[in-house]
């Protein structure tokens, strides 16, 4: 028998304000420890949280990113647990009236995985576990997460690397999360279940937590995907469960027990008001969204022509996009852009960090001059590809290395001249290529080409030989 | 009326050790307890509902960084911490 699988994604990302969700300590990855703290983020008795407008702004802007319905009246809940990283011994979370609802996210198929819900909350602190011992850093006490929960949609490891990748760039995009997995700005929870093909009965299911790195995400589901189908296939039944993935070994182990929902005893907390909401205030932070990445994706690709496979590596980092956006604006051909990007300067740029913080010496003007020389007519392709890689490396205008006198350009009847010397010169190569050798013309392209000092337009230059040839 | 299990549960919910003497104490309280409780929700049928009795909403505040208090004032309560962060012995 087969299996589909079933996926959803509880995903937490950690907002970009300058302060923390209930007070105004800084919210910062990397100081010292406990020094971004104050007795309301340490959760002292007798302190007051107030809420930080920006989270709210920042909720509402994922949530309508995500096609979400923005609750006109929300509000935050107490959620009890007793550990160390959670000094008062509750999250201050949102359960039952969580401030976006029921949104998607399209995958490149056109599939939606529904968004359930987005809901605001404090980070805990920070364990470091040495030798057995418990460090704890209350600098992430209180840092503001969106918790982002989809319904079980996903139904392959490939999806939900789509989607994690998906939410990753919108949420970069609209600038409420930088979304680093590795920093832990970005984590995922994974519910994992399988069922019979076809049946609409979901199994039992297993959550994988904190996972912080796409690539053993999908590795994780895919080994739970197996070990639920095994277990089922030898007539046991699978154990709901928490577990951890556990790299070394590409498998899961189960986690100390967890809190069943009911144990968290959520309750409105007393001590922040109700959030209400009107249109207006949601539709003024509308028009502060810039235009999200599958919307450039089609433009690039339905409009401007751009391959998908390079419009996907443009859209995907934010400032790759907005560099090609200020590079082609006004031109006639925008994808000679993506082309110079893609082919010269990826080359020297190719971690993904670099590509996100993308550093380069030229400026979209620069490129967007250079183009418009190409478009012109005033230099040919092989000449500005050259000159881009001087560019690159410089920072430099392309004035600094082609002349004046180099954009003349030759003109058309310099050009037959050139072509017509050029056929009796190699009249050998000329015989073969009618001799139906299309290569052999690429000999006569030559010579034309080094003759022109590489200014010539080459696939001009050729339809003129074939011209001449077979006159 | 609360059973053991249910008693045992909660002391672990909140990482509480209970003797077996201490065990029939806390359920005897902790019937008291929800009695009250009981009596609380009759009068508010939404009992997760905690509205502002003030009629108050979007107490919210500006994104503006206020100082933080100083790494040892944060740790003065735990005897200073060890290296800049709180210290727990080693637990279960």
């Amino acid at each position: 028998m087969s299996y589909d699988l079933v996926v959803g994604l509880e995903t937490h990302v950690e907002l970009l304000t300058k302060t923390k969700i209930f007070c105004g300590c800084k919210n910062s990855f990397g100081s010292e420890p406990n020094t971004n703290c104050c007795p309301i983020c340490i959760g002292l008795p007798g302190t007051l949280p107030k809420l930080n407008r920006e989270v709210v702004n920042f909720a509402i802007k994922a949530g309508l990113a995500l096609n979400c319905k923005i609750n006109l009246n929300s509000k935050m809940d107490r959620k009890n647990y007793v550990y160390p990283d959670l000094s008062k011994a509750y999250q201050i979370s949102q359960f039952y009236t969580p401030i976006c609802k029921n949104g998607y996210v399209e995958l490149s198929s056109g599939k939606r995985i529904r968004i359930h819900q987005i809901h605001m909350e404090e980070d805990a602190g920070k364990l470091v576990h040495k030798s057995g011992d418990v460090y704890v850093d209350y600098n992430r006490g209180g840092v503001p997460l969106l918790e982002i929960v989809t319904e079980p949609d996903i139904s392959s490891s490939e999806e939900a690397r789509e989607y994690v990748e998906k939410l990753q760039m919108i949420m970069r995009y609209i600038g409420v999360s930088d979304c680093k997995m590795q920093e832990g700005s970005m984590r995922c929870d994974v519910n994992v279940s399988v069922k019979p093909e076809g049946s609409r009965v979901l199994g039992t299911r297993t959550e994988i937590k904190n996972m912080n790195s796409i690539t053993f995400m999908t590795k994780a589901i895919d080994y739970e995907y197996k070990r639920h189908v095994a277990v089922i296939e030898s007539g046991e039944k699978v154990v709901q469960q928490t577990l951890r993935y556990v790299e070394s070994t590409n498998s899961t182990e189960s986690m100390r027990s967890k809190e069943d929902a009911q144990d968290y005893r959520y309750f409105g907390d007393p001590d922040l008001v109700e959030i209400n909401l009107d249109d207006l205030y949601i539709e003024q932070i509308r028009n502060t969204l810039p235009e999200l990445p599958t919307n450039r994706f089609k433009r690039y690709t339905n409009k401007f022509g751009i391959p998908e496979k390079d419009a996907l590596l443009i859209v995907k980092y934010k400032n790759v996009s907005d560099f090609f956006e200020a590079a082609s604006a006004g031109l006639k051909n925008p994808k000679a852009v993506s082309n110079f990007i893609i082919g010269q300067i990826f080359r020297n740029i190719e971690t993904e960090t670099e590509r996100e913080k993308f550093e380069i010496l030229v400026s979209p003007k620069q490129l967007h001059e250079l183009v418009k020389l190409i478009e012109d007519g005033k230099i040919n392709m092989n000449l500005a590809k050259k000159t881009f890689s001087k560019m690159l490396e410089s920072g430099k205008d392309v004035t600094d290395f082609i002349s004046e006198d180099d954009m003349k350009g030759i003109s058309d009847n310099e050009i037959e001249a050139l072509c017509r010397e050029a056929v009796s010169k190699n009249e050998a190569a000329a015989k073969d290529y009618l001799s139906g050798k299309e290569k052999a013309i690429k000999a006569i392209l030559g010579y034309v080409m080094k003759a022109t000092k590489g200014k010539g337009d080459a696939l001009k230059i050729e339809k003129k030989l074939v011209e001449i040839i077979n006159q | 009326m609360i059973s053991r299990d249910e008693m045992l549960n909660l002391a672990n919910l909140s990482k509480l050790y209970l003797s077996e003497d201490e065990i029939e104490d806390a359920m005897k309280e902790m019937d008291g307890m929800i009695d009250f409780a009981n009596q609380i929700k009759e009068m508010s049928p939404n009992s997760h509902e905690t509205p502002n009795i003030n009629g108050l909403s979007n107490a919210l505040r500006d994104d503006e960084v206020i100082e933080s208090y100083p790494q040892n004032k944060i740790l003065e309560n735990v005897n200073g911490g060890k290296d800049g962060y709180f210290y727990i012995k080693k637990y279960n």
